[in-house]
């Protein structure tokens, strides 16, 4: 019996292999566009990088097309995806990171990277308490000490910072 | 110069103890944080380095940017997070000997090599000093074109294990690399209407989020770094391992000594750095290896070579700066600012005026690398016991902190989402085998290789066989297309040879 993340007709997803020749794709078209009007010495570089890219994206297109027309692939994302088990947490992670990155305007480096680690930890399995509250404390605590007092950074002060006179 | 002179230098640096040892620590801190380069270190520390004497200054930022060097194949190591560009080599076979439970023999064979490769090219350099500074005169822009596809190319068929994936890895991050404004007329470009960046994809988002964010995303499927059969070796790591570690390294030396000569000579030409040193050695390595499909499984040769390359360069970077007046990187051209500031004035009269500071840097860096197997060979060992922290932790903590550290560089909170959109990117590459380290050269190399390639083409007024002009640059562009047409006729034999041999089983 196969893994449970495997295609169940056997055949190689491969459009996950897509996603980053698309993506160049898309970042070639709109470096052409926004070099369109620009001088020579402006898009002669751009220009050469990005011809040899779209030849590149061409072969591997040609050859997972290959792959489909002989039938030992299919256009599945499973790849990206895979084991299904930690999709949440790494879902949940990124948009923990989103929300801290919008947060820290507010609530300043040390108040928003300790919720924000505790929420992680939490959405990463971790019940104790203790734990809960004590890592992230060590890593907020450390986190203000480099960035906020030695370094004195232009990362965004909040309560806590306020709160102890930085 | 003579030899009284040399033993009157070794001993002057060696009184500047006090200066190296806190400057190797920080050197080694600054390595082992992705976001915490060299150059920005120094410039913070720049009141300390303009106030003190010019000899204790000069020290201070050479043990920190060797230190800098070797501390970055540690993360490389541990956690497949390279502490700067020159040690992404270093994952290939450093993170796979620590899946396997070797973490501390593979952080001994990394400081060893780094050492004696660092201490090895900083002797040459001294001995050969006002040749190699010729050398880097005879690569004009036409060249360092070609030395810059040369390197990427070398990269992605490296580091890739599909080679047409490996290209559009790399291409894609050089035409990232070229985002902001263009060298001549300061208009922008594909900047997606952002600001920040007008300067071009800022280095240090690019590297937290290919390497570090990507990596911690992918290690949530796992509840530990090391593998289930290397848990238990690692676990039970002891002073032995880190004796087994010298041994590895001893029984390699010639390795450590010729790839830090590769180090060496790539280091003297300005703009190629470590990252493309590294990946050469690691290239040459395999190429003269008995066993080439072992690389990339966890062997020594992968993790000595990329290292004794890297802190080759170190010296060979400050070739040009001392020689030609010309910084080889960016550390060097802060040192450089700091040297002139005391009123030294590089260039090839500073032999001649002043040989206590044109060899004392050399001389200095060779004091920093003997300093600096004492001081971190004992800590292999317990460095090695991060890898046994559950990915519960890990994987959190990493993506968090290296995204506050994504703001150091710039100071922009811009610069922290925009490690996040390189961590996707990095993970969508990591899960369908498009090399994430081909993609931050191409990112890393993209601006130097536009300076070049307009430079030239200005040259010839926009003719594009001035690249075919010189006999160097097309005994390059030999070399360039025989490593990408060897592999491919190596992997039809391999196919060809695999259909004879199923033929002959199905008969």
């Amino acid at each position: 019996m196969g893994s449970p993340n495997e295609p169940p007709d056997g055949k190689t997803p491969l459009g996950a292999d897509l996603v980053i020749p698309a993506l160049a794709l898309g970042f070639v078209a709109y470096f052409f566009v926004s070099i369109a009007d620009l001088a020579w010495e402006a898009k002669a570089n751009g220009v050469l990088i990005g011809t040899i890219l779209l030849s590149l994206i061409a072969v591997q297109l040609l050859r997972t097309a290959a792959q489909l027309v002989s039938g030992k692939a299919s256009l599945g994302f499973e790849r990206l995806w895979a084991p299904r088990e930690a999709l949440p947490k790494r879902l949940g992670l990124v948009l923990l990171t989103v929300a801290f990155i919008v947060a820290i305007r507010w609530l300043g480096l040390t108040l928003a990277l300790f919720l924000a680690l505790a929420a992680a930890l939490y959405l990463m399995g971790v019940r104790k308490p203790a734990r809960l509250a004590a890592v992230p404390l060590a890593v907020a605590g450390a986190a203000y000490l480099l960035f906020i007092v030695a370094l004195d950074s232009d990362l965004p002060r909040g309560p806590v910072e306020r709160l102890l006179g930085f | 110069m003579t030899w009284g002179f040399l033993l009157d230098q070794f001993a002057t640096q060696l009184g500047l103890w006090w200066v190296i040892w806190p400057a190797i620590l920080l050197g080694i801190v600054v390595g082992i944080l992705p976001g915490f380069s060299p150059q920005n270190t120094l410039i913070m520390l720049l009141p300390l380095t303009l106030a003190v004497k010019v000899e204790a200054a000069m020290a201070f930022m050479i043990a920190l940017y060797s230190a800098n060097h070797l501390a970055g194949g540690i993360p490389a190591i541990l956690m497949k997070i390279p502490g700067s560009g020159g040690a992404a080599a270093t994952t290939l076979d450093g993170y796979p000997m620590t899946r396997k439970g070797q973490a501390q023999q593979a952080l001994v064979l990394c400081f060893t090599a780094s050492v004696f490769g660092g201490l090895i090219s900083t002797l040459a350099t001294i001995a050969a000093l006002p040749w190699l500074s010729q050398l880097g005169l005879y690569l004009r822009s036409v060249e360092m074109v070609v030395v810059m596809l040369f390197g990427l190319t070398l990269i992605a068929v490296i580091a890739a294990k599909d080679m047409v994936k490996g290209l559009i890895a790399g291409f894609f991050g050089l035409l990232i690399g070229v985002v902001g404004t263009d060298h001549v007329y300061n208009t922008p470009r594909a900047t997606l209407g952002f600001i920040e960046l007008y300067d071009g994809v800022p280095l240090v988002p690019a590297l937290i989020g290919l390497f570090a964010i990507s990596e911690a995303l992918v290690m949530v499927e796992e509840k530990m770094i090391v593998a289930k059969e290397g848990l238990e070796r690692a676990a039970g790591a002891r002073w032995a391992e880190t004796v087994e570690g010298l041994r590895m390294s001893l029984r390699r030396w010639w390795q450590i000594v010729w790839t830090s000569f590769v180090g060496l000579a790539i280091g003297i030409i300005p703009g190629a750095g470590a990252s493309v040193a590294a990946f050469v050695a690691y290239q040459q390595s395999r190429l003269w290896s008995k066993q080439p499909e072992l690389y990339g499984t966890g062997v020594p040769e992968g993790v000595i070579a990329p290292e004794a390359a890297n802190n080759g360069v170190t010296s060979g970077t400050l070739v040009p700066m001392m020689a030609l007046g010309v910084p080889g990187g960016s550390t060097a051209a802060v040192m450089m600012i700091v040297l002139q500031y005391h009123g030294m004035v590089m260039g090839p009269r500073l032999f001649a005026t002043n040989p206590a500071i044109a060899y004392g840097v050399f001389i200095s860096m060779a004091v920093a690398y003997v300093f600096m197997i004492f001081t971190i060979l004992p800590l292999a060992r317990y460095m090695s016991r991060i890898v046994l922290i559950p990915t519960t932790y890990l994987a959190p903590v990493i993506v968090l902190v290296t995204i506050v550290a994504a703001f150091g560089e710039r100071q922009y909170l811009f610069d922290m989402a925009l490690a996040l959109v390189f961590g996707v990117i990095g993970y969508i590459a990591h899960k369908t085998n498009y090399h994430v380290t081909a993609i931050l050269i191409g990112i890393i190399l993209g601006p130097v290789f536009e300076q070049y390639l307009v430079r030239s083409l200005r040259i010839s007024e926009g003719d594009l066989s001035i690249l075919f002009s010189s006999t160097l640059g097309n005994v390059l562009w030999a070399l360039l297309a025989a490593s990408l047409a060897l592999p491919a006729w190596r992997g039809y034999r391999q196919r060809a040879a695999l259909a004879a041999e199923k033929f002959g089983d199905e008969r």
